[in-house]
């Protein structure tokens, strides 16, 4: 016992010693470099972040980044900012917290609501779709389907979207209130296959609401095959694609519809969830406010020290 | 009838054991054919990168790939120019200078605990290093991202220089001394204490001083022990990815011995990424993972072969 405690003593001492009273207070020298950090080129968030500021072909090459860049994972970028006075890096809305400081994305504030309201810029929609009416393998696939999209928009469906790291649009239904709308939850449908596809980034946020959705829907066998948004509508609209082995009952896209899967009726399509992105930097650091031009400038280097983006 | 009783005891007895040779020699061939397996499965994946076409993409250049100063040149999944050179030096520097520091500090404390401090004093400090032993290594990593980033950060400002929020080569060697350091100290400690009391009260009786036999007589006997501790410290240190890449900070390309710069490992490029690719990108890690085995196994014989010339004295 007494043993044991001599540990812990010697152990909690080693601590403290890292954790000693916090040095003067940091003046933030304009004249410094930029310190770039950024997720590696297999993460959905830098596809986003990088096809949100107009440099693309950032979201898979690391040679057009500027020299001397930092690899780092989510909370190690978060953790990076609260040390780094002069870094800068990115992250998901859902994981900015009050250690650092959020930029505003050409002017307009990192926050739900202006997501919601279609205003902050720096941020990926993401949309499903639906098959034609009488076009499912059978009516319960159907049921199903629009039993799901309803979910979707229920405080319900909201809550396991916002625990999967994206936004949710706002609902004030429950899915008790509006199950009764939907028959075929009651029956036993564990024989049947819903195909769900579409974009990859939207795969774990899928996978979610089934897992979650399928105990309320008769235990329905979800099965996910998600290869990217262009095959949301592809599969479940394009006449020469739908019918075969790979057709989907609902796709998903992480980017708004264009082109010819605009021809697809509005019924058909609509947007579960928002995803939006944060450039963060040091408490300390003046800048507030970042345009896409200015985050592209400093990620393929234009921009080295902080002096030149306040300028 | 008495004599045909102890036959068939002996039979008995004797198929008894052929069974149980038989049992032990099945655990030990499944235990072992996993070295093979294990092997076996890295050598396939990692050896797609070479001589398939990859989908498309190209085979890599094996020279290329050894010696290239930038992990990925071009795009991800369409490109085939991978370089690990720059990455297989950094990891044997990393893993000296972490050995430069956990070596002396682990040595002294094991002659500490096993010959100077009183006895109550020596079991409970081998206790708390047994502690330290047992840590898993991503709490390692999770002080060292915490506190040893903010730590060489703000080391670094003291002399003016800005360093890329403390992830360095620094960072890395601190935490993988701190973890290699329980490591030496225990088996240090194991190798000193079994040193012959003969030889030390031989050089007490000659005069010499206590501190001087110490490290004259007690280590010099101990160095066999003591050189297998620092093997197994390097071993870890080569083979930490977890900790590492907590504070290693992902570097890309070049090569770099500046201790305040970022750094790269060949375990923490396996790693970073793994989860979410495919194709190249993911097989090429099997690459790495063979050329880390190499490293090891060489570091290893290149080690033993010194514990040989630095030769052994009789210990009990």
């Amino acid at each position: 016992m007494r043993k044991i405690l001599i540990a812990i003593l010697f152990l909690s001492s080693f601590t403290f010693v890292g954790c000693g009273p916090s040095e003067d207070e940091p003046t933030f020298d304009t004249s410094k470099n930029i310190t770039v950090y950024t997720r590696d080129t297999t993460s959905g968030t830098r596809t986003g972040f990088m096809e949100g500021i107009g440099f693309p072909e950032a979201s898979s090459s690391d040679s057009v980044l500027v020299q001397g860049f930092l690899i780092r994972d989510n909370t190690a970028i978060l953790n990076a900012m609260t040390i780094d006075e002069y870094g800068i890096g990115y992250v998901s809305l859902s994981s900015v917290n009050a250690t650092v400081k959020g930029l505003a994305f050409n002017g307009v504030a990192p926050t739900v609501a202006n997501v919601l309201n279609d205003t902050y810029g720096l941020k990926r929609a993401f949309n499903w779709m639906l098959r034609a009416p009488g076009d499912y393998p059978s009516e319960t696939v159907e049921g199903i389907v629009n039993a799901f999209i309803a979910f979707l928009g229920t405080t319900d469906g909201g809550d396991i979207i916002n625990n999967a790291g994206a936004i949710a649009l706002p609902s004030t239904t429950t899915w008790d209130s509006i199950k009764g709308q939907h028959p075929v939850c009651l029956t036993n449908n564990a024989a049947v296959t819903v195909r769900l596809g579409g974009s990859d980034s939207i795969q774990k946020v899928a996978e979610a609401l089934t897992a979650a959705f399928k105990p309320k829907c008769g235990n329905f066998i979800a099965e996910h095959d998600h290869t990217g948004s262009g095959d949301a509508y592809k599969r479940t609209n394009d006449p020469a694609i739908k019918d075969t082995s790979v057709g989907k009952d609902i796709g998903f896209a992480s980017r708004q519809f264009r082109g010819s899967e605009l021809n697809v009726p509005e019924s058909l399509r609509g947007r579960l969830a928002w995803d939006a992105i944060v450039a963060i930097v040091h408490k300390e650091n003046p800048v507030s406010n970042a345009t896409a031009e200015e985050l592209k400038s400093i990620y393929n280097g234009t921009l080295k020290t902080w002096a030149e983006v306040l300028e | 009838m008495e004599i045909s009783q102890q036959t068939a005891n002996t039979r008995k007895r004797r198929f008894f054991d052929n069974l149980m040779r038989g049992v032990f020699l099945s655990a030990a061939v499944v235990s072992a054919s996993f070295i093979f397996v294990i092997a076996g499965i890295i050598l396939v994946e990692g050896i797609i990168p070479f001589v398939t076409d990859n989908q498309g993409v190209g085979s890599v250049d094996l020279w290329k790939f050894i010696t290239g100063a930038t992990w990925l040149e071009g795009v991800t999944f369409y490109s085939n120019l991978y370089g690990v050179g720059f990455i297989i030096v950094s990891t044997l520097y990393i893993a000296l200078l972490s050995l430069l520091v956990s070596f002396p500090i682990g040595v002294l404390t094991a002659l500490f605990i096993a010959k100077v401090a009183p006895k109550k004093l020596a079991e409970s400090l081998r206790t708390v290093v047994e502690i330290l032993a047992s840590v898993p290594s991503i709490v390692f990593g999770l002080f060292g991202s915490g506190i040893i980033l903010k730590l060489v950060y703000d080391f670094s400002n003291l002399f003016g220089y800005q360093s890329k929020g403390g992830n360095s080569i620094l960072s890395v060697v601190l935490v993988l001394a701190i973890m290699t350091i329980p490591t030496i100290t225990a088996i240090s400690e194991v190798a000193i204490r079994s040193v012959d009391k003969a030889i030390e009260h031989g050089s007490l009786a000659l005069g010499a001083s206590v501190t001087q036999t110490n490290f004259k007589v007690v280590l010099a006997s101990a160095k066999s022990g003591i050189f297998a501790s620092a093997i197994l410290g390097i071993g870890r240190a080569l083979g930490e990815a977890t900790a590492v890449s907590l504070v290693a900070g992902g570097r890309r390309s070049g090569f770099s011995f500046d201790i305040l710069d970022t750094t790269s490992t060949l375990t923490s490029i396996m790693l970073e990424g793994m989860k979410e690719t495919v194709g190249i990108d993911y097989n090429i890690r099997f690459s790495v993972g063979l050329v880390l085995m190499v490293v090891i196994l060489l570091t290893n014989l290149v080690l033993n072969a010194i514990k040989r010339k630095v030769g052994n004295v009789h210990v009990k």
